[in-house]
């Protein structure tokens, strides 16, 4: 049949997986650096959430609580394009570190309520016996509460690095050269002039890194269960 | 050892405490009892801070822990401001007026919050250092789950620099030895029982070296056969001599153990005594109905 015909010709075509890997590269360079910077971000404005109305966390708190409202609020689209042409609108100014800022910038938004959850869900007495021995709230946070919050957070932050892996797909719309896009030019009429096969392919990439994902997930989950069955 | 001045605690506009005055001595082991929700558990951590008391303030020795309570310092309330327009007025006893009708607001001028903090300063504490020398045990326990029972023994002292790591685990093993558990050593609280755990969290406050350790029903969540282990246990530190405030339900090991008892009741000490009088001859009509439906 032509479609597995031409499936065959793609992946054996050195031109034509040379741009596959060349997309795949920036999708997976994106999302890697994206996810650790919103991880971070996430806790920061998670731990800002939560902790005490004392004077001094007032003003943080309510721009944090503005920075998630405005992220969760607005199309990612926008987002990208306003950090693209707006933020570091510089040329020159390398695509990637704006696509890795702006999806990290949104990722936070979403990363930090699922965190803050996770540390609302580890018992209150476990803060409370870690103060009462005199430990600080920042050590009995690190110590105690985060570790365990982890585990509870691992599922929502996993389904969180997919769909960021997915969503990265938008950074062709700034000219930026993924898997995605790369599927879209090898299907060009230049190309293969089909669009169905390249992208079929490109499916299939992205599939096969969302189960690696989900399968290390549940390795990690299941580490982190053991030793504590409740 | 802790002294609780004129403590007052509201939850909003629930009041739980209603200006509670106690001292426990060093050495001493005092019950605290009193129908459910009239506060026991409230001021129990409002020694340690656990809860911030709305009014009053806690002494550790000769440490100031909560905040200064204006109301219980004349020498500071004469620095407010409402005083000065008082005495200005020709009123008379404007102290006495002041501490009667409460009437302090939040800012009281410059001088007033001066005289606030040179008083902390003087007296004042820092709470973490405080906790440090009173341990706490939880009616649940409250182990940390994510460790095991050595870490749970190890954790604070190592983290405050009171002992270096392999002191404090010469430590812990000798506490576990007294325990009993010295080979759960390595295990996580969930495969503890109970009475398991609420033993170790009772080391784990005595691994600080605690001058005081306050229990908050400590026999409560436990099944009824774990309930003697645990009990045996704080009675073996109360021979020691160890300082002790407990909240219980345990009216026989209140007798058996405590040298004074204080009847909590809607927020006030009704009563207080050594067991003898407390549950052979109560006064008080609230004491007398709580122990017809205890005892
Ligand atoms: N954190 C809190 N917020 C609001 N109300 C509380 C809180 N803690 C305790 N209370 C209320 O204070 C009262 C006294 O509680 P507590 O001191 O736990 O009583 P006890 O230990 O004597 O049973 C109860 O009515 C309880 O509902
Ligand atoms: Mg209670």
């Amino acid at each position: 049949m032509d479609f597995f015909d031409n499936i065959v010709r793609l992946l054996t075509t050195e031109k034509y997986m040379d741009m596959i890997y060349q997309g795949l590269e920036t999708t997976l360079t994106v999302s890697i650096f994206a996810a650790i910077l919103g991880l971070l971000i996430g806790t920061v404005v998670a731990i800002v959430g939560i902790s005490g109305n004392s004077k001094w966390m007032l003003l943080p708190k309510l721009i944090c609580k503005i920075y998630v409202t405005v992220i969760r609020g607005t199309p990612m689209a926008l987002q990208l394009f306003i950090m693209a042409y707006a933020i570091f609108a510089i040329r020159g100014f390398p695509q990637e570190i704006t696509a890795i800022v702006a999806f990290g910038i949104n990722s936070g938004a979403y990363v930090s309520e699922s965190i803050r959850a996770g540390i609302l869900s580890v018992d209150i007495g476990q803060t409370e016996a870690g103060r009462a021995l005199g430990l600080s709230g920042a050590t009995t946070m690190i110590r105690i509460v985060i570790p365990q919050a982890i585990k509870n957070v691992i599922p929502a932050i996993g389904n969180e690095l997919i769909a960021l892996i997915k969503e990265t797909s938008i950074v062709s719309m700034i000219g930026m050269y993924d898997l995605t896009q790369a599927a879209k030019i090898i299907g060009s009429g230049t190309n293969m002039a089909s669009y169905i096969v390249p992208m079929s392919v490109a499916a299939c990439f992205y599939l096969a890194i969302v189960y690696i994902l989900t399968f290390g997930i549940k390795f990690i989950e299941k580490r982190l269960r053991a030793g504590d069955k409740r | 050892m802790i002294s609780v001045k004129k403590v007052t605690k509201k939850f909003g506009k629930l009041t739980v405490l209603r200006g509670v005055d106690c001292e426990i001595k060093k050495g001493e082991q005092v019950a605290i009892i009193g129908p459910s929700g009239s506060g026991k558990s409230t001021l129990l951590r409002c020694m340690n801070l656990l809860e911030i008391p709305s009014g009053g303030e806690v002494w550790l020795e000769e440490s100031l822990i909560s905040a200064p309570d204006p109301y219980l310092h004349p020498e500071i309330i004469k620095e407010s401001s409402t005083y000065k327009t008082l005495t200005k007025n020709g009123a008379e006893d404007a102290c006495e007026l002041i501490v009667n009708e409460r009437k302090l607001k939040r800012y009281e001028g410059l001088g007033f919050s001066g005289a606030l903090k040179s008083y902390t300063a003087e007296h004042g504490i820092g709470i973490n250092s405080a906790r440090q020398k009173m341990g706490m045990v939880f009616q649940h326990f409250n182990l940390f789950n994510n460790m095991t029972v050595i870490q749970n023994l190890t954790l604070a002292p190592v983290q405050l620099k009171l002992k270096t790591k392999e002191e404090a685990e010469a430590k812990a093993m000798e506490l576990l030895r007294r325990i009993g558990l010295e080979d759960k050593r390595d295990e996580y609280p969930s495969k503890l029982s109970g009475g398991q755990k609420q033993r170790v969290a009772i080391i784990r406050a005595l691994a600080m070296d605690p001058d005081v350790i306050l229990f908050d029903e400590p026999t409560s969540a436990l099944d009824p056969e774990m309930v003697g282990e645990v009990l045996d246990l704080m009675k073996s530190l109360a021979k020691e001599g160890m300082t002790m405030v407990i909240v219980t339900h345990e009216m026989g090991f209140a007798r058996e153990v405590a040298d004074r008892v204080l009847f909590i009741d809607e927020g006030v000490i009704k009563e207080e005594g050594p067991p003898s009088e407390i549950f052979d001859n109560p006064k008080n009509p609230r004491l007398k109905d709580f122990l017809s439906k205890v005892l």
